[in-house]
């Protein structure tokens, strides 16, 4: 698999949302708006490239039976320093982004990555897998959070087109499952082909 | 790797004591930028919830304790002018849609009425797109409430007969935020003498048992000596 596969795939046909169908809570929980969804794909992108070279260069020295908690313990001590990190330093994102930081502990696609991809392979592909899969998850989000703001508040990266006459529905959680569903059957059947 | 007792145990243990290490370290490097960083919003939020004046500013913090709330009222000095009073209140009786919400509430004094000159949303966890509106400039609420006189507001929502225009789709969350108002001006009366701390609570309706003794704790002492100074930028 050449280099440039390895970062293509996690967009189209390894896409942590739409074909993995990994990380649906987070998924469901931020998308309330476009901005939103890329802030949590993002800060999810950093941890996971990092996770997944620690993972790689620590994979030769873990044994079999504990390698799970060794790479919960390498994951949760990534998302607590980036946490403290911005709220010192990026104060205004960590703001925005602050409830969904702790959620990137327990997504599955940073674990999923790990057990499938970095601790098999070597440090420089696991970090472009990271980048990958970061980008399909950032890019997924990013498209569910922005149908979500136009069909529910009628606007689109805060820019307001409609506002007050768009139903409510898409912004609160049901309206998350319908769109993760259509979009979900489209994404596959656009990528099928 | 084959896993044995003893590479099982020495593994985890370096991991973790070197994950711990790490943490610790980073934790102490940002702790006191955090707490910097918050405290110059909470005084960012003091001067932008009152008008501008010429001059440095001065605070002077009174603090009253209704159980586990606080609220804590600023006195905003420019030279030996008051500038108005900057009040922090969380909404006591009401939650929002997820947690309670807190507000800094500026109020001035002109021509010996009392007006409300800001508000703003210093935490929150409503929904966003929804709730969390409300921290968004020029919003219903804070146009209910900004540039009225407090003494003639209804803290409740329009449909329930109050004086705040709710939020679209957010009434829970507008009640939240109308009680803090309300807990703000019952803390600004009290700051001014007008209203025995014990009232701050049954203004803001809560049931505190026993409110008249030691419930209700009010620091005036000791927080007269947390006054701090910032430049009015």
């Amino acid at each position: 698999m050449s280099k440039l596969q390895l970062i293509t795939k996690g967009i189209i046909k390894e896409n942590p949302t739409f074909v993995l169908i990994l990380g649906m809570c987070p998924t469901l929980g931020v998308t309330s708006s476009a901005i939103n969804g890329m802030g949590m794909g993002v800060a999810t992108m950093v941890v996971l490239i990092m996770s997944n070279m620690v993972i790689s260069l620590i994979k030769g020295i873990v044994p079999d039976k504990v390698r799970i908690p060794a790479f919960i313990v390498v994951i949760a001590s990534f998302v607590t320093i980036i946490e403290m990190l911005m709220k010192a330093y990026v104060p205004s994102l960590y703001a925005s982004l602050g409830v969904f930081i702790p959620l990137i502990v327990v997504n599955c696609i940073i674990l999923g990555r790990a057990e499938a991809f970095a601790s098999k392979n070597g440090i420089f592909d696991s970090a472009l897998d990271g980048i990958g899969i970061g980008l399909g998850f950032t890019l997924s989000l990013t498209a569910i959070g922005a149908v979500r703001e136009m069909l529910g508040a009628g606007s689109i990266f805060g820019y307001t087109f409609a506002p007050d006459v768009m139903p409510l529905l898409f912004i609160l959680a049901p309206g998350g499952f319908l769109v993760l569903g259509y979009l979900m059957v489209l994404f596959n059947k656009v990528a099928k082909r | 790797m084959k896993s044995s007792l003893l590479n099982m145990v020495l593994v985890l243990f370096g991991i973790t004591a070197v994950a711990a290490f790490l943490v610790g370290l980073v934790n102490n490097v940002t702790k006191e930028t955090i707490a910097q960083t918050e405290q110059r919003n909470k005084d960012l939020a003091k001067l932008e919830v009152l008008p501008e004046f010429e001059g440095d500013a001065e605070f002077e913090d009174k603090c009253c304790e209704i159980g586990d709330f606080k609220v804590n009222v600023t006195t905003v000095k420019a030279g030996d002018a008051v500038v108005g009073y900057a009040v922090e209140a969380p909404s006591i009786t009401r939650g929002g849609y997820a947690d309670r919400i807190t507000l800094m509430v500026g109020f001035v004094e002109k021509d010996g009425a009392t007006l409300i000159n800001g508000i703003k949303v210093l935490k929150q966890s409503e929904t966003p797109g929804l709730g969390a509106n409300m921290t968004k400039e020029g919003n219903s609420l804070e146009r209910s409430a900004v540039g009225k006189e407090p003494k003639s507001l209804k803290f409740a929502v329009s449909k329930e007969g109050g004086s705040f225009d709710a939020l679209t789709g957010s009434t829970i969350s507008s009640r939240a935020y109308a009680n803090a108002v309300e807990t703000a001006y019952a803390g600004y009366l009290w700051a001014k003498g007008e209203l025995p701390s014990a009232d701050v609570a049954k203004s803001g309706a809560t049931k505190q048992e026993d409110t008249t003794s030691g419930a209700t704790k009010c620091n005036n002492e000791e927080s007269e000596a947390q006054k701090g100074e910032v430049k009015n930028e």
